[in-house]
């Protein structure tokens, strides 16, 4: 064997592990995002429970229980196309209970509105998390070797979840 | 939250004073009185100067010059199996790895394990860039932690310019009670003193800024003394000083953390005149939490820490003339002083290590998500499988 055909062979593994090794990497990233997004979807479930619950125990105004029930109730149902709109919606409608929280004629349930706060600040950082590992995955899958192999296979793009942070 | 089993694993020699070291070595303590259970992994030099009985030695570092200082590392074959060692027997639920980035055991564990792994990012400095380099070599194995940490919006910044990644940014904790409640040293605690503590022969910690200011301070406040506490030759440092100008300068030398903590609160002003390259300033909120007023140069870091002017006085970098104008400022007004002491009480609250260890409780949570517990990347491979 010639000593070009030994360098044709290692070449040709040095492209098999690269390739194996991408995927694998872009495997991992992409079970990163689901796990994140989990996590993400968890905590807006907990925060729309705990909206549903405030109202149920305090005596708002109908008006506004009204409003944050409904918001809550079309943030849990939301298909996910429409998910990041409906929790933005609650999310300023939950600002409005942050506001007058230090009202006490309002009989707010304060350990409700402490639990609703510590699942935003969560929220918030679920929402880094899983900006972050889309990022990542959206980038390895940019990489030309990746597009031209065909690496992600039938793994749908990730897609950032338009969370407004700043209503939060 | 449950009570859980974190791998801690920090990169530099464990029996060298740093801030990484102490961080972790703070962090662990606050975990554990939480009721975790922590196990650190780290270099150590000499193993007669180890008491924690939670720390597991990872064998001697290596010294290399990184950024006019040494940096004791340790990688190298050896030290990659007793990573996977430690990792496979630990039996964690969660890996913290401090500075990932750097040539380390913390970028072998990342690099060898699987699962739930938060990363905290500590550097800053852009000279450091040598050292980040080598990113796209990284950029795979740094991107298998699950959550990222920047000790402060200086080291995000960083971090988001070598490998295109956010961070969290979580500030470095302090025991903010052990400061509160110190008690002054007598021989220190002279009207008009003006404290400094640092390796005062590094021009990038500015001392000679101060010493160019106090011609102009003592010419208005003629009783002002500056201690200097730190490691360093002060005979070399005063060498070419003016007799007069000597004589309201005394060095310390190197104070243990009792003593520091005591420093802090002797002196009427602390004084940071660092010319750059810090990347957060934890002195700054040590002395802000003793209740002294702090005069810092307005680098980035440190007008984050004293919140732009508002917890501290800001001179222009460099500009002795401003900074002996801000000391006098404050010398010469006990009303502002003690207006300033309360703003920083108050700001530096959000650095105790009970608000600290909190959010990073939180970041731990958050990545241990998914229900995973940490193995090593060789169990996955198809022919190690079982």
């Amino acid at each position: 064997m010639s000593l070009n055909q030994l360098l044709i062979i290692v070449f040709i593994l040095l492209i098999i592990w690269y390739l194996s090794f991408s995927a694998s990497r872009l495997d991992r990233l992409h079970h990163r995002v689901e796990t994140s997004w989990a996590t993400l979807d968890t905590l807006l479930q907990k925060r729309a429970a705990i909206a549903t619950e405030i109202i149920r125990e305090s005596n708002l105004d109908p008006a506004s229980a009204y409003l944050i029930s409904s918001s809550a109730r079309s943030a849990r149902d939301a298909a996910i196309s429409e998910r990041s709109e409906a929790e933005s919606v609650l999310s300023e409608s939950l600002k409005m209970i942050q506001e007058i929280a230090y009202d006490e004629s309002l009989e707010l349930p304060s350990d409700l509105l402490v639990e609703l706060s510590d699942v935003t600040a969560k929220i918030k950082l679920a929402i880094s998390l899983h900006l972050e590992a889309v990022n990542a995955a959206r980038n390895v899958r940019r990489k030309l070797i990746i597009r031209l192999f065909r690496l992600a296979g039938k793994a749908p793009e990730p897609v950032k979840f338009a969370f407004e942070d700043d209503v939060l | 939250m449950k009570k859980i089993n974190i791998g801690m694993v920090c990169p530099y020699g464990w029996d060298t004073p740093g801030g990484v070291q102490t961080h972790i070595r703070e962090l662990t303590q606050h975990l554990l009185d939480e009721g975790h259970q922590v196990s650190v992994f780290a270099p150590v030099t000499n193993e007669e100067n180890i008491s924690e009985e939670w720390l597991v030695n990872a064998g001697k570092p290596i010294s290399i010059p990184v950024n006019g200082s040494v940096a004791r590392v340790l990688f190298g074959p050896i030290a990659s199996s007793r990573v996977k060692q430690w990792i496979s027997q630990g039996n964690f639920d969660l890996l913290h790895l401090h500075e990932p980035a750097i040539p380390s055991l913390s970028l072998l564990a990342c690099s060898a394990a699987t699962g739930p792994m938060v990363g905290t990012f500590h550097v800053s400095s852009p000279k450091q860039k040598a050292i980040y380099a080598i990113g796209p070599i990284l950029e795979p194995i740094v991107e298998k932690l699950t959550a990222r940490i920047a000790v402060s919006e200086l080291a995000r910044q960083t971090l988001k310019d070598h490998f295109d990644t956010d961070a969290v940014v979580i500030p470095n904790g302090i025991e903010s009670a052990q400061y509160v409640n110190a008690n002054p040293t007598i021989h220190w605690r002279n009207p008009n003193t003006i404290g400094f503590i640092g390796r005062f022969a590094e021009p990038r910690k500015g001392l000679q800024v101060l010493i160019d200011a106090l011609p102009i301070i003592s010419r208005f406040i003629p009783d002002v003394r500056v201690l200097i506490a730190g490691p360093g030759d002060s005979d070399e440092f005063v060498k070419g000083l003016d007799i007069g100008l000597r004589n309201r300068l005394a060095f310390l030398g190197f104070l243990t953390d009792a003593e520091k903590v005591s420093f802090l609160k002797s002196v009427d002003v602390y004084v940071a005149p660092n010319t750059g390259g810090e990347s957060f300033g934890i002195i700054l909120t040590e002395a802000l939490s003793a209740g002294t007023p702090v005069v810092a140069s307005d680098i980035p870091a440190f007008q984050a820490v004293l919140e732009m002017g508002e917890a501290g006085f800001l001179f222009k970098n460099e500009d002795s003339a401003d900074l002996a104008k801000q000391i006098i400022k404050l010398l010469r007004d006990k009303e502002l002083q003690s207006k300033l002491s309360a703003n920083g009480k108050l700001s530096s609250q959000k650095y105790d290590w009970q608000v600290v260890a909190d959010q990073i409780l939180s970041v731990y949570e958050m990545a241990m998500a998914g229900n995973q517990k940490v193995g090593l990347t060789s169990e996955g491979r198809f022919w190690n499988r079982r």
